[in-house]
């Protein structure tokens, strides 16, 4: 476990050996030339191809953007078409109406609707889900309203947009300028959602969107990520604006809250949280009326029952269900996982670790606690509304290196006091003072920074990436530049480094914890008692100065459990102290200096371990006698 | 107990699971009829899991599960709650927006068109508990933990099942009315009902039940008589509660 | 002076049961049905093609009510079942609902032309008139009627008989009711069928003004989304009601005090004014009236 105690990624100067160049960039950089004959070939097209071409181009800029925060985020918006109608509304009045230069327009753009997306998103903290949804909606019909009823903007008929400016002479061969531009935007585009799906930044996405309980508890803002997110994803979308305001008409319908849900339609029917999914919704929905042209009423029949086949049958989206496949197919020729067989364990038979602790002997001598206190608890009350009180004047004391267990029946309120201690829960009354500061107020991304990390009983992972992805949640904050770099990071030769460092420290973490057979499996196919592993190796990779494990060992295997108590044994000998909420007392007594016993939301009795096994009330507690 | 007359429960060879793994496996047991059987062991050892099954919540099952001789696993719940099975569920999950008398009725919704045995139903959960009777109009999101395991032991009597499941009933509970509720598992017991009781509190099994099961790791490990439970007192819950 | 306010209450009503009918979907099933304006459509069409046929008005009205609820249940069938089975948590149901809209929308105009064909007139050419205060057609006065009633017997049904626990219980708690044999299908069933019902409703209350078009979904639709939004209809679908007949009062208002065409925006500027101070509507449990909302036993 030394390998975790390394405060931050190795420094540039050591050496480190750079990845190779694999396979994969080649056949990146073909694809890019590949694109770019397709631009040139669209660019000298006639202007009934472009048009499509191109409108469908600019409706992916605006599916991918959306995308970003829905497929990464989980964050459902229904405002894209709200900040395209900026982007292009903008960009439309300021360049026909009062000269504006158009290259400074795009800045201008992006400024104000990033500025528009960062309040909106910010109303994303007080809704979540389909409230959201509904009140971005709302967003985007206050703005079409806008749009029809304002002088300047026209009204309903709109205003011809401006003209993109020409070629200098020497490039005119090209063909039409704003064709190169607007697919080269779409390029950039994809390039910055894939460089975020290949950077550190995307397991730490997932988690905000999945299990954010465990992104806060990392350590990770996620206020600040969700806003800021939203905000690059509504400039996006008011850029794409700005794009389509070249191609003609600017006028409210094509802003309107209809173009919100297709832009969403896009997503879904195409794949969500893909990189080329986007793209194929967009074409299928903008193309289709062009493609398929026939009585329009009918065209608009098969379209409907399209796109009820698709999410029917696809729920996915088209390269949703593909990516699944590819997956199935993979993962079924390296694990042969017949359900009816035992889950494989994590410690083979015959791992010496597991001989010593079963010999009752301490593994690693005892390291008397230092008097320093760590965390201390003072009259803790927590109730939920109408009823008894979860918690009722709860003190606790835990000294700097030591570990203190916390047993009680189901429904005594461990887990409560658990999640006041990290900051998921605020008491109704009572102090929590972490290393002598109290704390009351800060959410658990502040305690993080205390040094506090914690574990969940229901294991909150993402089950849709590896468990190694998972562990690299972990180290969101030693990281430089995460969030700074994730928009280029595997372009940038420090960032093809610093993910081979975290890779590779993930992977020591699982080996440390006994789970490195599953480092590469996603969560979601992993047994039980993985999950729990998987949850210990990140917290453990982010060299914590206090822990809160909550029931680590359930569902674990006796020779799991007996190398969990190896693990925790060795880390006290770091000096990391520990708080433990477990049922199994004949794992945890041995470990513990101190345990604190539960019931109905009052603390019992304190005390040894020894003490606590021999006390009447305890066997009256769990026996009733 | 006769042997011509089917079990009220009888599951063998019972897997099931969320996902790639399965959760329980290969579980077999029985339940008498007229026996209150209790399901011991650990967090996370799949008693939950087990119930859930009987009940048809769990979409990935398989396995033989028959409930006084009809097979249920294929069964969609709302099939199996008309008279097959009932469940208290951990949590109690009542239908809280409604009052204690409305958690009854829908509890025993298929019946509600042979009025003599819906009432004389509704009068034994209220002679069970009489305070629920005086509390009947109260919404039950006003009542304690203690009443409202009442509302759900009396919303799954309603249904008058072959077999009763319960889980944890206790939990969460003062000493006083986990007293109570152990009074009335008993008294249904006395009137003939057959119980499958999932506890963590082993002394609650012991004193309602006539046999014990004790699961660990989604496996069946252990039978025993509520006897060689009472004298293992301490080591049995060092051995599978931790 | 107080006409603004008796014709904001008619039309508010038109909008209140169309809000009323998306809510009590989305009750059920926790989805909003993009479908609903023209399950409103259904009704008037079939109703006005009826009664062009020499049919009499009831009879119109009638099948026009029974078209709808049809093809609400197959809404429901088609468009949401399979995709909850799948998910019950993603936003796929909004991509086939749009889908099953665009499908009814389309054959609509396919069938009968883009182009209004006339409504029967009902009640549309009496007028009554309250003293010098304001005059309303015997339209708007059973719109008012209708809505009131419909509202009533809706909180009737939910709370006193026994289908309406089974709702309110399939809508709290779904595995649960169904783990007490309710088949939560059928009750989804019945759901899209009442609110078709509703929707088609209000059609007929308001097909006399605005006759018999293809795409009378699309806006009534939307406002009806609206005065469930402000209303807050998403925890109590009677809320809905009073949520319509705010944005009716504000549009109306609108029009008497800004101009004309202010009632294009307004109710727009209302209701974003309302989400803002209360994200889930006014009557709902966190908005600032919910005190307004008795607290009684059986609720």
């Amino acid at each position: 476990m030394t390998s975790a105690r390394t405060k931050k990624l190795k420094p540039s100067g050591t050496a480190v050996p750079q990845p190779p160049l694999r396979r994969g960039a080649l056949i990146g950089g073909l694809a890019v030339i590949a694109y770019l004959l397709l631009t040139f070939f669209v660019a000298k097209a006639n202007l009934s191809i472009q048009s499509v071409v191109l409108v469908a181009a600019v409706f992916a800029v605006l599916a991918i953007s959306l995308d970003l925060v829905a497929g990464m985020l989980g964050l459902y918006s229904l405002g894209q078409g709200g900040f395209f109608g900026i982007g292009a509304y903008v960009t439309t009045i300021l360049a026909g109406q009062f000269g504006w230069d158009v290259f400074l327009l795009l800045f201008v753009v992006l400024a104000v609707t990033g500025v528009a997306g960062a309040l909106v998103g910010a109303m994303s903290l007080r809704v979540s889900g389909l409230h959201f949804a509904i009140t971005t909606f709302i967003v985007t019909l206050v703005l079409t309203v806008l749009e029809t009823n304002l002088e300047i903007t026209g009204g309903l008929q709109g205003q011809l947009g401006p003209a993109f400016p020409d070629f200098p002479k020497a490039l005119s061969g090209l063909g039409a300028p704003v064709a190169w531009c607007i697919m080269l935007a779409l390029l950039l585009c994809v390039g910055l959602v894939w460089n975020i799906r290949r950077s550190p930044l995307y397991p730490v996405l997932l988690s905000i969107r999945d299990a954010e309980p465990f992104a806060e508890a990392a350590g990770v803002r996620t206020s600040l990520i969700k806003v800021g997110l939203f905000s690059l994803s509504a400039a996006i979308a008011g850029g794409a604006g700005w794009l389509f305001s070249f191609l003609g008409v600017v006028s409210p319908g094509q802003f309107d809250w209809s173009v919100s849900l297709n832009v969403l339609v896009m997503v879904l029917v195409g794949g969500i949280n893909t990189t080329f999914g986007p793209i194929i919704g967009a074409m299928f929905v903008s193309m289709f009326p062009v493609v398929v042209n026939i009585n329009p009423w009918i065209q608009e029949i098969l379209y409907g029952a399209l796109s009820i086949a698709a999410i029917t049958f696809l729920p996915e989206g088209v390269i949703g269900v593909g990516r699944r496949l590819l997956a199935g197919k993979r993962s079924g020729a390296t694990a042969a996982a017949h359900t009816d067989a035992r889950p494989p364990e994590a410690i083979a038979a015959g791992d010496p670790s597991v001989d010593i602790v079963a010999q009752g002997g301490e593994v690693i001598a005892r390291r008397a606690p230092l008097d320093e206190i760590m965390l201390e608890c003072r009259g803790i009350e927590c109730g939920y509304g109408r009823g008894p009180k979860v918690l009722r004047g709860v003190d606790l004391v835990v000294r700097r290196g030591e570990i203190h267990g916390l047993i009680g029946p189901n429904g005594s309120g461990k887990s409560t006091l658990a999640n006041v201690i990290a900051g998921r829960l605020t008491p109704t009354a009572g102090t929590v003072i972490l290393k002598s500061q109290p704390v009351n107020g800060q959410p658990p991304s502040s305690r993080a920074k205390l040094g506090l990390r914690r574990t969940f009983q229901a294991a909150e992972l993402v089950r849709e990436i590896t468990t190694a992805q998972n562990v690299t949640v972990g180290l969101y904050d030693r990281i430089p530049g995460i969030v700074r770099r994730a928009a280029l990071w595997p372009m940038l030769p420090s960032g093809r480094r610093d993910t081979a460092i975290t890779q590779r420290q993930a992977v020591d973490s699982l080996v440390a914890v006994g789970a490195a057979e599953w480092a590469a499996e996603r969560v979601g196919d992993v047994p039980h008692g993985i999950e729990q592993l998987t949850q210990l190796a990140a917290v453990c990779i982010a060299a914590p100065d206090i822990l809160i494990l909550d029931e680590p060992a359930t569902g674990l295997s006796a020779r799991e459990v007996a190398h969990l108590a190896r693990i925790l044994a060795d880390l006290r000998s770091q000096g990391v102290t520990m708080i433990i909420i477990e049922h199994q007392t004949r794992f945890l007594f041995p470990l513990c200096d101190q345990v604190t016993v539960l019931n109905l939301g009052e603390v019992i009795l304190t005390g040894t371990a020894d003490e606590v096994r021999a006390h009447p009330v305890v066997r009256q507690v769990y026996l009733g006698e | 107990m006769s042997t011509t007359a089917p079990h009220a429960l009888d599951i063998s060879g019972l897997n099931a699971g969320y996902g790639r793994f399965d959760v329980i496996r290969d579980i077999a047991l029985k339940v008498g009829t007229g026996e209150a059987v209790g399901l011991l062991g650990p967090n996370g050892a799949g008693k939950t899991t087990v119930l859930r099954s009987i009940m048809g919540l769990i979409r990935q099952r398989r396995g033989s599960i028959q409930v006084a001789g009809t097979d249920v696993v294929a069964m969609p719940p709302f099939r199996i709650a008309r008279g097959l099975a009932a469940l208290a569920p951990e949590g109690r999950r009542l239908f809280v927006e409604q009052t204690v008398e409305d958690n009854l009725i829908l509890g025993g919704l298929h019946l509600r068109h042979d009025t003599a045995r819906h009432e004389a139903l509704l009068a034994s959960v209220y002679e069970l508990f009489p305070v629920l009777k005086s509390y009947r109009k109260r919404l039950s999101s006003y009542l304690s933990g203690g009443e409202q395991q009442m509302v759900a032991i009396g919303r799954m009597l309603m249904s008058d099942p072959e077999i009763m499941l319960l889980d944890e009933p206790s939990v969460a509970l003062s000493p006083v009315a986990v007293d109570i509720v152990v009074k009335a598992l008993i008294e249904l017991r006395r009137r003939g009902a057959s119980l499958l009781l999932v506890e963590q509190r082993i002394d609650v099994a012991i004193r309602v039940c006539d046999r014990l099961y004790v699961m660990t790791h989604g496996e069946i490990v252990e039978e025993m008589t509520p006897e060689a439970a009472r004298g293992a007192g301490m080591s049995l819950i060092d051995k599978y509660l931790g | 002076m107080l006409q603004f306010l008796a014709s904001g209450i008619a039309i508010g009503c038109v909008y209140g049961m169309i809000g009323m009918a998306l809510a009590i979907t989305f009750y059920v099933t926790r989805i909003i049905n993009f479908a609903q304006g023209q399950l409103m459509m259904v009704t008037v069409m079939v109703t006005a093609e009826l009664v062009g046929q020499g049919y009499s008005p009831w009879v119109g009205v009638a099948a026009g009510l029974a078209a709808s609820a049809v093809v609400g249940v197959l809404s429901y069938l088609i468009a949401v079942r399979p995709i909850l089975a799948f998910n019950r948590f993603g936003f796929g149901w909004l991509v086939s609902t749009l889908g099953f809209a665009a499908i009814v929308e389309n054959a609509a105009a396919y069938f009968w032309g883009p182009t209004s064909i006339p409504f029967p007139t009902i009640l549309n050419s009496t007028s009554v008139h309250f003293g010098d205060a304001a005059v309303l057609t015997g339209q708007q006065i059973l719109a008012i009627v209708v809505a009131l009633l419909a509202g009533a017997a809706f909180e009737l049904v939910r709370r006193h008989t026994l289908f309406g626990k089974i709702g309110m219980a399939t809508a709290a708690d779904p595995e649960m009711a169904s783990a007490f044999g309710i088949n939560t299908k059928t009750v989804a069933m019945v759901a899209f069928a009442a609110s078709a019902l509703l929707a088609g409703l209000a059609g007929v209350m308001i097909g006399p003004s605005t006759f018999a078009n293809p795409y009378l979904g699309d806006t009534f639709g939307t406002y009806g989304f609206i005065a469930m939004m402000i209303g807050g209809g998403t925890e109590r679908p009677i809320t809905a009601l009073y949520g319509g007949i705010l944005l009716g009062i504000s549009a109306e208002g609108a029009n008497a005090f800004v101009n004309s065409r202010a009632s294009d925006w307004f109710p727009f500027l209302v209701l974003a004014l309302i989400l803002v101070v209360s994200p889930r509507g006014l009557f709902s449990s966190t908005g600032p009236l919910a005190r307004l909302r008795p607290v009684r036993a059986g609720r």
